[in-house]
């Protein structure tokens, strides 16, 4: 043996290692990964990050492999729990002090994880059939959802720090008005396996989509005589115009393995039981159909906002003038019902609500809107009695004030005594919520909904379920979200692989509430026009039918709401080595708290960024600008937890940086990147 | 008795006292020669006076510049006269320091004229092998903490085959609360200087740096004035080589008592330790063997040639021999710098040393901020390496601080980790963010808004933070909270669960009253309240108070106190209820 | 313009920039940016490197400080003797928190790690000169010393 070579072990693998050679090195040649950071082959050690620690047995020290030489006759653990628990701390701490924003906060927001700044940026690029591309591996029901969704990115928008939010949903109806015809999905073969849906929602509506994406075949039990759920009988056609949805859901036919049986009602035409026995697994998603009481004297004189809405709806959009109306209520359904009630002809509509307008559950817009259609609000008002008057409804309601805040956050009405009276009117219709139906036999929880492992969605055995009658009544992008659980949940558990979704990290910058503006970290130029605006058909039009309110907006326009998108994620996203290895080791942007700074970016270069916030101060660039490159324009500064890596006086790069670029290849994070990478 | 000297303390904390004018004083009231003299060691009676008579050594303490005390003095009444210095002399054994107050420290003839390059002399004669194994034998170990054997250090260097060899004394003394390297510096420049002449005969060194502390002007001036003075007597030629002697000045940085560090920082770096290997001794200075050793280490030197390996081990125990310097301070009587044998106890050099009241005291601090605290149910430890590392504790470089019963521990450790996180170079991931994050939580801590969790994150990251990180900095950084929590647990649940500080020193976790039955309505405490937190009815408003103590060190009567929090009065509380 | 001519007693090599650097410092009482570029220049070393050595040490000012300069030391036995106390009661008088100097640039208050003087625990320094055993009243006292002279020195 030559005397040179020293012989050791890791993990107990015995190896052998020139002189003068790493752990690292020894370890990389014999297939055991190390995790590094601050490693670079280029340059001299820098031993900053310690995630490449691995432990020498004999002395129980942690030792840094990226530096340390082994000696004859040692052993190291590289995958012991010890050096796990020791490299997840290092990146625990690291991205302690680390903010970049792995994620857009819309992406964050989107309750599907549709992938937002991405297909924003598509649109904004003019490429609307990418955008379509992109907006379909999460969310498969576009048309309708960019019409409906209460945008909840559009909430965490950074661009709120200045002036409106982007006008993300319309990306997404622009997207799917132009191309969901002609864009279709690259599908596997279908296999052998069968899932049963019971109900054609949203929720059961993706639990194909996502099942069908996977190669598997479903069959949809749908009781209502058309397939769209709520899409079709809650939601108003001036809202969703239901030729818009039959071509949505046109798709899911051309699709091919998704059959859909309408009419077919469980517990009556068909049995739990028996599907469970016939398919391989079932999703129960038939939403949640029982509107809640009013409690109060006489409330079945009052017609059912749902119902009411299902009836309108199956008569296609027509119905009897409901004359006088009250609507007791406050969310989007009593929106829904006093809406549709002017288009019906009523030229007198209130609604009731307990609360104030801050403390309505609806959207704004849809109350905005409500408003300029002649609606009109009684706040602090709530019904105690319901009698019949001759032909008409008398409404006794009494006065409420806000008292404190409840569970929820809401301030509590509270009745202000002596304070009743009366109104009388034709039709009074109670949109107070919605309950699930459960089917007889199902686990329901407190709230009556149907109970479920909420890890996978999973009922019990090979039974599923999804949507509102898991969570209670909330939104079409939330259905289509679960919907999409449960089909991976189903799909897993056909091939028996153990999937789970990939843990992604997010070292978020903040929330904008939280932010200063100038904090804001743009990389392009940013539009500074204010947001764009739908055009909308004539008032008069919309208190008299039920045309669409909206109409979707042209491509250039949409393109350029595009410019006013920060794009807040990370450049490096995809190549963060500190993301990778937190990933891998379940490290944790909350994990450890405390002050993280809040630093420049430095975009003064035309090519190169500096984002002092992503810093792992390893010193790479340092070294490769010293040592490689010979020209030490970048250096350490202050000490301890103040550490910053920059350029001299924080002057901009040279320009001659921009030849080089040797330290942007090299940083392990996004600290150091290109500004046209995306 | 007839007056023949008189020696007065001129180090820096005589001066700080009023040493100089003393001395300039006496000059021109006396005859007699008067000396400026290194530091005696009975800090806290500082200014010191020696005086030498036909009958022996008096001592004098607190002798300003006013004739009253110069009268006193040269009349030698016994009012200024330390009473307690035999008491100190029988549990101290000055073989390093022994020459300390009887010359001017730069007087290079008179260090000559008491034995001084006796040492170096009789190295001289001898073989550099013969010396190292000489040091080897007398087992002596690094007095700056790290322990090492000093003796093996050298013969690492001594067996480089290279025509340039450097050897570093360290005297960056970093520790915040040690002065026994100043002390060394200011009053036996020589004698240090010695120690490395012998350390480069034995080693073949040729280049010498000393790297001191800034905030040391004093020392730095007559270790200068020393080494000048070596030169115009030609001692610095060692056989036929002129060595290169240089005082190198820090510039405020705790990690350059790093080795690595340090050699960075004399290179005109940052200070930022590397990984070793290599060691100094294969690449040190500009990439040259070199060997890094403390000032109190090289002071040892010379005292181990001129009197033998063998009479240097008879001193102390098998985990420590010889003597160490210590700077004792804290809540003792008598402050000061002590040499003692390794071996004796903590309880010795505390009570009969420091004259601390036995049940006064808490616990004492060794090695500042790497070091941990010990408490004083254990002060019956002798003191040597091996067993202050058994309690959690260190050697260190011989700070003492003694902590008294009025002190919270969890705001001393709150201390030290602020110390050691600011200090930290900012390298390493586990001392840069992880002793941030534990600086954090004790913060959160004394400020009462702990909880549980909090101590566990404590214990949890400090042994985390120990074990991920290069240098001793980080490596020693939670020694302080570890200890602690060993020892003072119940101090922290305090502040977490009961939401009080036992000691009444965190200011969130207190609550300043006036006692009404001593109170004589001065007024004094309301003129100093900058806040105007104390009513005309003498009521403090412990909302508005923070606790700044002006109150109650500007009362003569002693009737305002701190209190456990909840018992003061607080004015928002009183609205409510009212 | 300065041209910190008397950098010249030192040789112009990297391992004397700290020398040079506390040398400037001495004199003019910080280390403005034209000191640290006349540095780089004279020691050849690249200016990030310059100001990665002034922010590593903690002697190093980059802002002028004001005519005295109060160190206040933070050592271990200063500390447990009242160092936070001690800060508070300047503060409150001169108006000034730590590390901030005066808006007449009289003042200028900092604390330290150790001034070597634990025995007289708890000690400041102004301009070098060093009070020990401090209490609020001699604290207070010798602040009184320094506004005194600070008035009529600026006659």
């Amino acid at each position: 043996m030559d005397s040179d070579e020293i012989t050791f072990t890791i993990d107990g693998k015995a190896m052998t290692a020139r002189a003068g050679e790493t752990l690292l090195q020894v370890a990389s040649r014999n297939g055991i990964s190390i995790p590094t950071l601050c490693h670079d082959e280029r340059v001299t050690k820098t031993t900053s990050c310690f995630v490449c620690v691995v432990k020498h047995v004999q002395s129980g020290r942690f030792v840094p492999s990226c530096a340390a030489t082994p000696q004859r006759g040692q052993d190291y653990e590289s995958s012991s729990p010890a050096v796990y628990e020791m490299r997840q701390t290092a990146l625990n701490l690291l991205l302690s002090e680390h903010t970049g924003d792995c994620e857009s906060p819309c992406t964050i927001a989107c309750p599907a994880h549709a992938q937002v700044e991405e297909y924003v940026r598509a649109g904004r690029k003019g490429d609307f059939r990418e955008s379509l591309r992109i907006i379909k591996e999460r969310i498969p029901l576009p048309i309708s959802i960019g019409r409906v969704c209460p945008r909840f990115c559009e909430k965490d928008c950074r661009r709120n720090l200045n002036g409106l939010p982007v006008a993300i949903n319309e990306f997404k109806r622009l997207a799917a008005d132009l191309h969901y015809e002609d864009y279709m999905e690259e599908l596997p073969p279908l296999g052998d396996k069968k899932v049963a849906i019971v109900g054609a929602g949203p929720a059961g509506l993706a639990i194909a989509y996502f099942l069908r994406r996977e190669g598997i075949s479903s069959y949809i039990y749908e009781s209502m005589p058309m397939p769209g759920g709520m899409l079709r009988y809650g939601i108003p056609e001036y809202r969703l115009p239901k030729a818009l949805l039959n071509k949505e859901l046109a798709h899911f036919d051309k699709m091919g393995g998704i059959s859909i049986y309408c009419g077919t009602t469980l517990g009556k035409d068909i049995h739990l039981e028996t599907l469970q026995r016939e398919y391989d697994a079932v999703a129960i998603a038939i939403g949640c159909w029982q509107a809640s009481s009013m409690r109060c004297d006489g409330e079945e004189l009052a017609q059912d906002g749902i119902v009411w809405l299902g009836k309108i709806a199956l008569d296609n959009w027509t119905g009897e003038n409901p004359k006088k109306t009250i609507v007791i209520g406050g969310g989007n359904t009593a929106m829904d019902c006093v809406r549709t009630a002017i288009r019906l002809g009523s030229d007198e509509v209130s609604c009731f609500y307990r609360r104030t307008e801050n403390e309505m559950p609806a959207e704004q817009i849809e109350i905005d809107e409500a408003r300029e259609e002649g609606v009109n609000f009684e706040f602090l008002t709530a019904p105690i009695r319901l009698e019949k008057k001759g032909k008409l409804l008398r409404l006794t309601c009494i006065k409420m004030e806000l008292g404190e805040p409840d569970a929820s956050g809401r301030h509590r009405p509270v009745p202000v005594e002596g304070s009743e009276f009366s109104v009388e009117a034709d039709t009074v219709i109670a949109a107070i919520g919605q309950k699930t139906d459960a089917p007889s036999g199902l686990k329901t929880n407190k709230w009556g909904d149907i109970d479920v492992d909420s890890a996978d969605l999973c009922m019990s055995d090979n039974i599923y379920s999804a949507g509102d009658c898991v969570t209670g009544a909330a939104t079409v992008v939330e259905a289509v979200a679960a919907g999409r659980k449960v089909a991976i949940a189903i799909a897993d558990r056909f091939s028996k692989r153990v999937h789970e979704e990939p843990e992604t990290i997010n070292a978020s910058r903040g929330h904008w509430r939280s932010m200063a503006k100038d904090s804001l970290v743009t990389l392009k130029e940013v539009s500074d026009e204010a947001r764009m605006v739908l055009q909308q058909i004539s008032i008069d039009a919309r208190r008299t039918t039920f045309d669409e309110v909206t109409v979707t907006a042209d491509k250039t326009l949409v393109s350029m709401e595009g410019e006013r998108c920060y794009e807040c994620a990370c450049t490096s996203r995809d190549t963060c080595k500190l993301k990778q290895h937190s990933e891998t080791y379940s490290a944790k942007p909350d994990a450890i708290g405390g002050e993280r700074l809040v630093l420049n970016c430095d975009t003064r270069h035309p090519v190169i960024i500096h984002d002092r916030n992503k810093c792992i101060k390893c010193g790479i660039c340092i070294k490769i600008c010293n040592e490689v490159i010979e020209k030490t324009l970048l250096g350490y500064k202050n000490r301890g937890y103040l550490t910053e890596v920059g350029t001299a006086y924080d002057m901009a790069f040279p320009a001659s940086c921009a030849e080089c670029m040797s330290c942007v290849e090299a940083c392990p994070t996004g600290a150091l990147d290109r500004r046209h990478k995306l | 008795m007839r007056i023949n000297e008189i020696r007065v303390g001129v180090s820096s904390c005589g001066l700080a006292a009023g040493a100089q004018d003393v001395l300039n004083r006496l000059k021109e009231r006396t005859d007699v020669p008067v000396l400026g003299v290194g530091c005696i060691g009975h800090c806290y009676a500082e200014p010191l006076v020696e005086v030498l008579t036909d009958a022996g050594a008096l001592m004098f303490g607190n002798i300003q510049a006013k004739t009253k005390d110069i009268d006193a003095l040269l009349s030698l009444s016994p009012e200024k006269q330390l009473h307690n210095r035999s008491e100190r002399t029988d549990k101290e054994n000055l073989r390093i320091t022994g020459m300390i107050g009887k010359s001017e420290p730069v007087d290079i003839d008179a260090y000559i004229s008491f034995g001084g390059f006796d040492g170096l002399k009789k190295a001289l004669t001898r073989s550099p092998q013969s010396v190292v194994d000489e040091v080897k034998q007398s087992q002596l170990r690094g007095r700056g903490g790290g322990g090492f054997t000093t003796g093996v250090k050298w013969s690492l260097l001594a067996a480089k085959a290279s025509n340039e060899k450097v050897i570093i004394c360290n005297a960056d003394e970093g520790d915040p609360g040690a002065f026994m390297d100043r002390s060394l510096m200011e009053s036996l420049p020589y004698q240090v200087l010695e120690g490395m002449l012998i350390a480069a005969h034995a080693t073949g060194a040729t280049s010498l740096y000393i790297y001191c502390r800034a905030e040391y002007p004093l020392a730095i001036r007559n270790i200068r004035t020393a080494i000048d003075q070596l030169r115009q007597r030609k001692l610095n030629v060692i056989g036929n080589k002129v060595l290169d002697i240089e005082v190198k000045e820090g510039a405020g940085a705790f990690v350059c008592g790093e080795e690595t560090a340090l050699i960075h920082s004399l290179e005109g770096k940052r200070g930022m330790p590397r990984f070793r290997p290599p060691y100094p001794t294969d690449s040190g200075y500009h990439g040259l063997p070199s060997m890094i050793s403390n000032v109190e280490t090289f002071a040892n030197v010379p005292v181990i040639l001129r009197d033998g390996a063998t009479s240097f081990s008879s001193i102390g125990t098998k985990g420590g021999r010889g003597t160490k310097l210590f700077a004792l301070a804290g809540d003792v009587k008598y402050p000061g710098l002590v040499e003692v044998p390794m071996g004796i106890t903590l309880g010795e050099i505390i009570y009969e040393i420091g004259g601390a009241e036995p049940g006064s005291v808490k616990a004492v601090q060794t090695g500042g901020p790497s070091g941990g605290c010990i408490p004083a149910s254990l002060f019956d430890t002798p003191v040597d390496y091996d067993s202050l590392n058994s309690l959690g504790a260190i050697m260190g470089s011989g700070g003492l601080i003694v902590i008294g019963n009025n002190r919270c521990m969890v705001e001393t450790a709150r201390y030290f980790l602020d110390f050691t996180h600011r200090e930290s170079c900012g390298k390493c991931t586990f001392c840069r963010i992880g002793a941030k994050r534990m600086f954090e939580t004790l913060e959160r801590i004394t400020a009462g808004h702990g909880v549980m969790d909090d101590i566990e994150f404590l214990e949890d990251m400090g042994k985390k933070v120990k074990a991920g990180s290069l240098c001793g900095l980080g490596a020693t950084a939670p020694n302080p909270v570890l200890a602690t929590l060993r020892y003072f647990r119940s101090e922290f649940e305090a502040h977490v669960v009961e939401r009080q500080c036992p000691a009444l020193e965190c200011a969130a976790l207190c609550d300043v009253i006036i006692n009404k039955a001593q109170c004589t309505e001065c007024k004094l405490c309301l003129k100093n309240c900058a806040l105007n937190a104390i009513s005309e009815d003498y009521v403090v408003d412990n909302d508005i108070c923070t606790r700044c103590n002006s109150c109650i060190e500007s009362c003569a009567q002693d009737a305002i106190a701190r209190v456990t929090a909840g018992e003061g009065f607080r004015g928002s509380v009183a609205k409510e209820v009212g | 313009m300065n041209t910190f001519s008397y950098l010249k007693q030192f040789a112009p090599e990297k391992g004397n920039i700290i020398k040079g650097l506390q040398e400037i410092q001495q004199r003019e009482g910080y280390l403005s940016k034209e000191a640290l570029d006349r540095c780089a220049d004279f020691f050849n070393i690249a200016p990030a490197e310059v100001e990665g050595v002034v922010t590593f040490y903690s002697q190093f000012k980059r802002v002028k400080p004001g005519r005295y300069r109060i160190s206040v030391c933070d050592g271990t036995a200063c500390h447990i003797k009242g160092t936070p106390l001690i800060l508070d009661w300047i503060s409150t008088d001169l108006g000034i928190g730590d590390g901030e100097t005066d808006a007449d640039g009289l003042f200028s208050l900092e604390t330290v790690a150790c001034l070597g003087c634990c025995s007289l625990a708890p000690v400041l320094s102004i301009n070098g000169e060093i009070f020990g055993n401090l209490n609020r009243k001699s604290t207070l006292r010798i602040l009184k010393r320094f506004k005194k002279a600070g008035v009529s020195n600026a006659d």
